[in-house]
């Protein structure tokens, strides 16, 4: 039986070895665990033929929704680790599923790739909103409890929530959470002063501020973003949180370090393509590259926060 | 106001996006014509394919795929009783009594002129008037989207018919079904089962599928004998004219575009909502209401019409807010992006030769729909009706898997489909109404998500409900339309009465 093992084992691993050589020699699979036309789709279709560009190789979509992601997440998850199956990944989403209910993979179930996209949490307002800064906010929110109604772009459990809750223990203010369910539903209900506070990305923010038509009262970022230079961010204002939404490439765990670093190569080339940057930019898309080891620390440091969050407070019963 | 539009239109008549018009709509009626198959997930596939287009050429195909299949559904609504999009549920109403009665090419015809009518009312809409009417989607919050779904749902009441218990109950399984899934509100797990499947909810499309294009296909497998209409059915009978009842329909056509307009501006409502209002509307003021659900070709005229005035109108809050007002719309968006043009205000002054030259294709692949829909289409699909019943029930139910499948590339929703199906066929066969179910799935979760966002933001406040004067005038309208067989009922009485 051990002899058996051995043998298979000893196989898979020339098998491996051979693969390892002239990988990649077949199409690989990019699984999106959202529909087709989605945000993350969008991103996956633009990014993909630069990808390929630079790895030279066939990279096909595979569309597999459901359940907020976690169905392609967790088809990743079980995928082989012979780096012909990869897929976007969304954090803190993926990750914040697996404390709400029991799913099939857990931050050890994948093999780190690249970071691609980071888009940091703002909270905003209507521009003839009397609120002007974080501090009035927050002033509102300690004088009047749980009074403020701030629309989230997402449910329970988004990054925009556990971010007002973050505000909350920080500060002592109480807000109301309202869940949206999605980013255009709420800014729209914002501008039509249907909502006063919203907390949504700066991507998806910044053509309406710089239109004048709303304000935003901070960026949660670590330093100032790039798209709006003269934002101050929550730090700057005294509240220390830094989060968002960010998108990355992984794969199962179990990948050979090769494989994983020549993806995580050709990801950075097709990042600094010139013709994928200005599509990037035009789109409003904070790109951040970070390379596999760089991307694990942050899963790491991202999934304890949750950890934390959920053990003093879990955003559902 | 109008010159961006003669600046853009030189562009658009470059062959390359001509083409790309009428390749786009021919392959929007087949998308649409088949069951299972819908523009949403014809464009969504399109989009990788359009990265080494020009944006106007993506754009072009989008848009003839946008409204072709908007048309297509009508189809195989008015041929074999079975919706090709969820929005042709409406046509089925009076389509097949129509067909039945061998007018199947008249009603082919008027759901042909109607949907271009519809939709290039609609377009116009959209290059003449954006930005006011972006004004009038910003008054609607939670609590007016909320009476917005509940008016929308009162027309149920129109398709009670004479059984209106099982219409009723047809109705509240539709309810029941929209609560499956996720609670975004609180995260728990509702109807799901433990199945992460159901998490995000019944899928509108495998519902539709399941309840409208297997009992038919079950049906014809019973009767197995071949029964294919004669073909004198497929040519226009005398009288058919539409130019000859022009009168009849101007009006039909007027209220159901407008209508249609002022539902696409309001996101997340679509072209079912629209086409349902339409055709109650103009049953609401016809004088013979109850000749329509027997093939009233004033039915199939509303219905399409309202659901292609839809189209262009829900272009309008995705253009300048990005927010798309439907579907469609909101794979459009996503293929905006993919040429790097982010929709909202910007988007008009930065590239205003794509948004103005978009709007054009708009009104250029309705009138394509006259031109393909109305020579071309019907000489070829109305052949399916020669296929014996033994060879389509199977050519149907291929075509159904195939497309629940490829909606989200998993089993289980071919299953869920199949399931429905059995439903469906023993609701049609014990005399349950199917158009209620939809109904209910698609506005049940709009109502309910929509009203508890409002007492949230307003702490359980629910005299919020009726703050503005905004929903004070939609519960008004809603009153009106739940009354109106009552008033009826009163006057003819009051009629008789003074008669006697």
């Amino acid at each position: 039986m051990t002899r058996k093992i051995l043998t298979l084992a000893a196989a898979s691993l020339m098998a491996a070895g051979t693969a390892l050589a002239d990988y990649p020699e077949r199409p690989i699979d990019l699984i999106v665990a959202f529909s087709p036309g989605g945000g993350t789709d969008v991103a996956a279709r633009t990014i993909e033929p630069f990808i390929e560009k630079y790895l030279e190789a066939d990279i096909t979509v595979l569309n597999k929704p459901g359940a907020g992601g976690e169905i392609g997440f967790t088809a990743l998850a079980e995928s082989k680790p012979d780096g012909y199956t990869i897929g976007f990944i969304n954090i803190p989403a993926m990750f914040a599923y697996s404390y709400e209910r029991e799913t099939r993979y857990s931050r050890a179930s994948f093999t780190p790739i690249a970071n691609l996209v980071s888009d940091p949490g703002i909270l905003a307002v209507r521009a003839d909103s009397d609120i002007k800064s974080l501090a009035d906010l927050v002033q509102f929110g300690k004088d009047n409890p749980k009074a403020m109604p701030i629309g989230t772009s997402g449910s329970v459990g988004s990054s925009e929530h556990l971010a007002i809750k973050q505000v909350e223990s920080l500060t002592g203010a109480q807000f109301n959470h309202v869940p949206f369910g999605s980013t255009a539903p709420l800014r729209t209900a914002l501008l039509g002063g249907h909502i006063p506070v919203a907390a949504f990305n700066l991507g998806e923010a910044v053509q309406f501020m710089e239109e004048g038509q709303i304000r935003v009262l901070g960026v949660m970022s670590d330093e100032r973003a790039g798209m709006a230079a003269d934002i101050p961010t929550f730090k700057e204002q005294g509240i220390d949180l830094v989060t968002g939404s960010s998108r990355g490439i992984a794969g199962p765990a179990g990948m050979p370090k090769e494989i994983v670093d020549k993806l995580s190569e050709a990801i950075r080339q097709a990042m600094e393509d010139d013709e994928y940057v200005a599509k990037a930019k035009a789109a409003d898309v904070p790109l951040n590259y970070l390379p596999a080891d760089a991307y694990a620390t942050f899963l790491e440091a991202t999934d304890k926060n949750l950890a934390q969050a959920w053990e003093k407070d879990p955003w559902k019963q | 106001m109008f010159e961006p539009l003669l600046h853009a239109l030189p562009v658009v008549l470059q062959w390359p996006n001509l083409v790309a018009i009428i390749v786009g709509t021919v392959s929007g009626m087949v998308i649409g014509s088949l069951p299972g198959l819908t523009a949403t997930m014809g464009i969504a596939i399109l989009i990788p394919l359009t990265f080494t287009m020009e944006p106007l050429v993506a754009l072009g195909m989008m848009a003839g795929i946008y409204n072709g299949a908007m048309y297509g559904g009508s189809i195989p609504a008015i041929l074999l009783r079975i919706p090709g999009t969820p929005p042709s549920i409406v046509t089925t109403f009076d389509g097949p009594p129509m067909a039945q009665a061998g007018r199947a090419a008249y009603a082919l015809k008027i759901a042909c002129w109607s949907s271009a009518i519809g939709g290039a009312i609609s377009a116009v809409a959209l290059m003449t008037i954006a930005p006011p009417l972006v004004r009038i989607t910003l008054l609607f919050g939670p609590a007016e989207y909320f009476w917005v779904a509940v008016f929308g749902l009162a027309s149920i009441a129109v398709l009670l018919g004479r059984d209106p218990v099982k219409g009723l109950a047809a109705a509240c399984f539709g309810l029941l079904l929209s609560m499956v899934g996720l609670d975004t509100v609180t995260g728990h797990e509702r109807l799901a089962f433990d199945s992460k499947h159901l998490l995000d909810g019944l899928n509108l499309i495998v519902v539709l599928t399941g309840l409208y294009a297997l009992p038919p296909a079950i049906r014809m497998a019973e009767q197995a004998a071949a029964q294919g209409l004669r073909s004198a059915h497929l040519k226009l009978q005398e009288g058919d004219s539409i130019i000859a009842h022009i009168r009849d329909f101007l009006p039909v056509w007027l209220r159901s575009g407008i209508i249609g307009i002022f539902v696409g501006i309001l996101p997340g409502t679509g072209g079912s909502m629209a086409a349902f209002i339409a055709y109650n509307e103009t049953r609401r003021v016809d004088p013979d209401p109850d000749s329509f659900g027997k093939g009233n070709p004033k039915g199939v005229a509303a219905a399409e019409c309202g659901n292609n005035a839809d189209n262009a109108a829900a272009m309008i809050p995705a253009l300048t807010l990005g927010v798309p007002g439907s579907g469609v719309a909101a794979v459009i968006l996503a293929g905006l992006l993919v040429h790097g043009l982010q929709p909202g205000p910007q988007l008009f002054r930065e590239n205003p030769d794509v948004v103005y030259g978009f709007m054009i294709q708009m009104l250029l692949t309705s009138a394509l729909l006259m031109l393909f829909g109305g020579q071309l289409a019907f000489r070829v699909f109305a052949q399916i009706l020669r296929v014996p019943p033994v060879l389509l029930a199977p050519m149907i139910l291929c075509l159904a898997v195939v497309g629940v499948y490829t909606l989200e590339n998993s089993i289980f929703e071919v299953w869920l489909m199949l399931g429905f199906g059995l439903v469906g066929y023993v609701m049609t066969r014990t005399g349950y109404p199917l158009a209620p179910v939809i109904l209910g799935l698609i506005l049940g979760d709009m109502a309910e998500q929509q009203y508890r966002l409002t007492l949230l933001i307003n702490q359980g406040d629910w005299t919020s409900l009726f703050r503005s004067p905004l929903s004070l005038t939609i519960v008004g309208l809603t009153c009106l339309v739940l009354s109106w067989p009552l008033i009826q009922h009163l006057r003819i009485r009051r009629r008789e009465r003074r008669a006697a």
